[in-house]
Parts: structure tokens; C-alpha cells; sequence
């Protein structure tokens, strides 16, 4: 376990003394705000529903850039061979990584609560929905980083894993859009289900559903497993 | 008790290439080992495979007794590892790397400090302890490799050419390091330089195309390598009889006697003697009875020879790298 959060807290160290994690911070906090500045003025209501979708897809692009390093990194400085000799699991490795990719997923979350000030000034916003909005937004974010972190474990170069996520996520988000070529009504479902936006959709709709919540929840527990077999494998 | 390190008939291949051979040894408690071959001999790959970063096709790797294949975890307590190219986070300043190597290595907080204290005085980290690593000379990011292998007590180090880079006033520090650390605990250190294992190793180990040549100690190698070595002395006496004394010394096969250059009262003899450690104290009784003994030295096979006889011997194996 202390194994387990000095992965976590080290991660944590190397986002913050690099620029990467003022940077995505920064750059999520500006789209955002752009967002929801741009939705307020154009709707005139006091709703965060479309700036939810927005900072979803932003979200999307946003994730890669920290995920990329957090295996990828590893290879190339040659400490993974520090981590996979010192007296850890590799599921703890990949957990401590994971939290602390979390971490900042949460902070960027924290640094939009910024744009409810005004919402709350100036109108009087639905709380609950406001609250689901952002439940579903972790969890998409943590089911984001899941995959990216696998994809970091794939290769040596941040940049192919990068990319490699962006592909596997947008394709996550666009999903649904297939069933219209699907004649099978179980392979309808199926794309229907697999769809992170429909499911996020839910969420900006202020329904929390149990199917949602565990498909966020699965595909990062796949991710995770698949990461940490991936790295016993590679032994 | 279990040997320190052991290994039992070791094979690793990758695909259809086999990098080691039916590899089999052991270092004990309180004994550094030299390891010693040409690049890609599969030096780096067996430790490796010992520290637990990647494992044996066949065969049994144990440390401290606990199987590298099922016992991964317990068995890495017991390793202090330095790879090849030290393994450190640039961001982070020195002292952060090594709290957090501690911590994984499950180093009780409150001990922390002191434990950092330890390593940093004996690799001679005070100057950089808080300088991002980035900023370190490769002598320093090498000794932060050291620093990082030996906290939290291991029971054996694994260093895979822990010298290079660093400057001789470094090098010497660092042995010194390993030659205490080694008095106590066991030691596998890898490397380029040959006088670096006549200097601190009790045994050494050589291996070429992933197959184990010769382990001894570097006399038992000599001996191995040469079945003859040569003693050279300057006497002061006659010619006849010196050369019949010396014929009549166990071990002597045959000598040469000449005048030695620029005085013909003492004499110059070459002996060709059995390789055996006692041979020229014989000698020396033999002469210092009866005459002036004015030197006396046994010229052995050095270590650059042995080597070389080892490993342009064996012939490459079939599908070795």
C-alpha cells in the first residue's frame, strides 16, 4: 500500500515540476471558460449542459497529454527497470500511476467549479443536475485515463501514445453513430452502449444510471488489468 | 542457509535466439564476485533476470532463497540493484529520488532521514542533495545510481558497471564503497575494467555468448590458464652451483642463468616453476641460505590474459547473439 502511494505521490512530483500539469490545467481552464462564456451569452440560460458537452470533448484531447508520459516516460528514462525491481506488484505500479493521473484530473475539474460563480450570481442554476453533469465527467475522465495509461504501457514514444489514445477515445465518443449501419438489433445496442457521449449525454441530463456508471467503471478496471498483465507479460 | 544469489541451469531466449546458456552459479554472504565478458556476452541479461526485471525461460533463479519466479516481491527486498544506465527521474532533486526509492523499498518513515543520510555521506552526495537531477554530471548520476541501490539495507547488490563515468578519485571512493558493503553481504558486480576485479573480487565469473566459461578466484584462474609461470631473480653466486640448487627445488622445470647487465658478479636466472603459490618461497630459502639474494619476482598471467584466453577460446553458440 505505501508501495502503492509513493508511485502515486512521485507521479504527482514530476506532473508539478514539469510544466506538464500547469499546462493542461491552464488549457482546460481557458477552453472551458471560453465555453461557457460563449454558451451563457448565446442561450442566456443558466445551465452548465452545453459547457458539459464541450469540456467533454475537450476533455478527450486533454487526457492524452497526461497520460502519454506515464509509462512511455518510464522506458525512455530506463526506470522502469528501477520500478519492476523494487519489491512492488506490477498492479501497484499501474494503480499509483493511475491515482495520480487522477489527481489531476480532479484538478482540472476543481479549476472549472470557478464558472458556477457567476451562474450562481446571476442565476439560479438546477444543483443536481450541475452535480450529475460533473459525476459524469470524472468518471469519463477516469475511464479516459485508464485507456491512455494502457496505451503509455504500449510504446516508448509519448507521441504514438498519445495519438493512440485520441484514436481509441474519439472512437469511444462517436460510437453510436454506427448503428445506423447496423441491422442487427443486438449489435445496435451493443454501439449504442459502448458510447461515451450517449452515456455523458445522460449525465448533462442529470440522470446518474447504473448502466452509465459501470461502463465508465469497466472500461477502466479492463484498462487497468490489461496494463498491469501487459507489464508482468513483458517480463 | 541459501546462497545469496543462485543460479540453476538458467536458459533465456528471445524468439528463436537464445541469449543464455544453461547458466549456473552462485555468490555468497560476504563475497563480491566479478563478472566479466565482452558486450552483448549476456552480462546485463543475467542481471536482469536475478534482480527480477525479467525472467528465465527455463531454469531457477533464487535470491536469499526465495524463487525469482514466484517470490518476485519478497526476493527484491533483498536486492540493491544498479543497472547498466542508472535508473533516476530528472525532475525530481536528489533527495526527493531517493525518499522515494525508500519508501517503496518499505523503509519505516521516521527512519527515512537517516537512512538518506547513510547512503548520501557514503556515495558522496552532500554537495547535490538538493540539485534537480537534470543538472548532474554523469560521476553524479552514477553515484545517485549507487546511493539509490544500497538504501534500506539489502542483503546483496547487483551492479552493472558501477565505475564507469566517474573520475579516479571517484572510482576509488566508490570500490571502497562496495569492498565494506561486500565484507558483510554479497556482491555481483559487472564490468570492463579488469583491475577493478583483481582489486576487490574474492571470485570472478566469465561469460561469453551466454555461456558460463570460468568461475575462481583470479589465482585459481591464473593457475587454470597457465600451467607454468615464470620467477625471475638476481643472485650473487656461482654460476654452476646456483643452477644446480635451483634444479633441485620442487617445482622448478628449467631455468636460464645470464650475467646481469653492467655487473658480472651477480647473476641473472630466469626459472620456468609449476603454478603454484609456493614455488618461489622455495626458491628463496634455496638461494638466501647460501648466497645474496638481491630480487625475486613471479611474473603471472594477468587478468587481460586470462580474459582473453577465455573468451577467444569459446566458439560462438548456434543462435546466440
Amino acid at each position: 500500500m505505501s508501495g502503492m502511494l509513493a508511485i502515486c505521490q512521485k507521479e504527482l512530483s514530476t506532473y508539478f515540476r514539469s510544466p506538464i500539469a500547469y499546462f493542461v490545467v491552464a488549457v482546460f481552464m481557458v477552453g472551458t471558460g471560453y465555453f461557457f462564456t460563449y454558451n451563457i451569452f448565446l442561450t442566456g440560460i443558466a445551465t452548465m449542459a452545453e459547457t458539459f458537452l464541450n469540456m467533454g470533448i475537450l476533455l478527450l484531447l486533454v487526457i492524452p497529454a497526461v497520460s502519454m508520459r506515464l509509462f512511455s516516460g518510464e522506458y525512455g528514462a530506463g526506470t522502469m527497470e528501477l520500478l519492476l525491481t523494487l519489491p512492488l506488484k506490477p498492479w501497484q505500479v499501474v494503480l499509483g500511476k493511475y491515482l495520480g493521473a487522477v489527481a489531476i484530473l480532479l484538478l482540472m475539474t476543481a479549476a472549472t467549479l470557478i464558472d458556477l460563480v457567476p451562474l450562481y450570481l446571476f442565476g439560479s442554476p438546477e444543483t443536481t443536475t450541475i452535480l450529475s453533469g460533473y459525476i459524469g465527467f470524472v468518471l469519463l475522465g477516469m475511464a479516459c485515463l485508464a485507456v491512455g495509461q494502457f496505451f503509455s504501457a504500449l510504446t516508448q514514444n509519448q507521441i504514438v501514445a498519445a495519438l493512440l489514445t485520441v484514436s481509441v477515445l474519439l472512437g469511444f465518443w462517436f460510437v453510436h453513430n454506427l448503428q445506423s449501419f447496423q441491422t442487427s438489433y443486438a449489435l445496435r445496442g451493443l454501439v449504442r452502449y459502448l458510447s461515451f457521449s450517449l452515456h455523458f449525454g445522460a449525465f448533462i441530463q442529470g440522470l446518474v444510471r447504473s448502466e452509465a456508471v459501470m461502463l465508465y467503471l469497466v472500461v477502466c478496471a479492463i484498462a487497468l488489468i490489461l496494463n498491469a498483465s501487459y507489464l508482468q507479460w513483458r517480463r | 542457509m541459501p546462497s545469496a544469489i543462485a543460479l540453476e541451469s538458467v536458459w533465456k531466449r528471445y524468439g528463436s535466439r537464445t541469449i543464455i546458456h544453461d547458466l549456473s552459479f552462485t555468490v555468497e554472504k560476504g563475497e563480491i564476485v566479478g563478472f566479466l565478458g565482452p558486450n552483448g556476452a549476456g552480462k546485463t541479461t543475467t542481471m536482469r533476470m536475478i534482480a527480477g526485471f525479467t525472467t528465465a525461460t527455463s531454469g531457477r533463479v533464487t535470491v536469499a532463497g526465495y524463487d525469482m519466479a514466484t517470490q518476485n516481491a519478497e526476493a527484491a527486498r533483498q536486492i540493491g540493484y544498479l543497472p547498466e544506465r542508472p535508473p533516476l527521474y530528472d525532475t525530481l532533486d536528489v533527495s526527493a529520488y531517493l525518499r522515494f526509492v525508500a519508501r517503496v523499498k518499505g523503509v519505516p518513515r521516521p527512519a527515512i532521514p537517516t537512512e538518506l543520510e547513510r547512503v548520501t555521506t557514503a556515495c558522496g552526495l552532500e554537495a547535490v542533495f538538493r540539485r534537480e537531477i537534470y543538472k548532474l554530471s554523469k560521476g553524479y548520476r552514477q553515484r545517485v545510481g549507487l546511493a539509490q541501490a544500497l538504501l534500506g539495507k539489502p542483503a546483496m547488490l547487483l551492479l552493472d558497471e558501477p565505475t564507469i563515468g566517474l573520475d579516479p578519485g571517484q572510482i576509488q571512493e566508490t570500490r571502497e564503497v562496495i569492498r565494506s558493503f561486500g565484507e558483510v553481504h554479497a556482491v555481483l558486480l559487472s564490468t570492463h575494467i579488469l583491475s577493478e576485479v583483481t582489486l576487490i573480487c574474492r571470485r570472478v565469473a566469465i561469460i561469453n555468448h551466454g555461456r558460463l566459461l570460468a568461475i575462481d578466484s583470479p589465482s585459481g584462474l591464473q593457475r587454470a590458464v597457465e600451467q607454468t609461470n615464470r620467477v625471475a631473480l638476481q643472485v650473487t653466486a656461482p654460476a654452476q652451483a646456483l643452477r644446480e640448487e635451483l634444479l633441485s627445488v620442487d617445482g622448478v622445470r628449467a631455468l636460464e642463468v645470464r650475467s646481469a647487465p653492467g655487473d658480472d658478479s651477480v647473476l641473472s636466472v630466469e626459472c620456468l616453476v609449476d603454478a603454484r603459490d609456493d614455488v618461489e618461497a622455495a626458491i628463496a630459502r634455496a638461494v638466501a641460505n647460501r648466497w645474496d639474494l638481491h630480487r625475486l619476482e613471479r611474473h603471472q598471467p594477468t587478468l587481460e590474459n586470462i580474459f582473453l584466453h577465455y573468451v577467444s577460446e569459446a566458439p560462438p553458440a548456434k543462435g546466440a547473439a
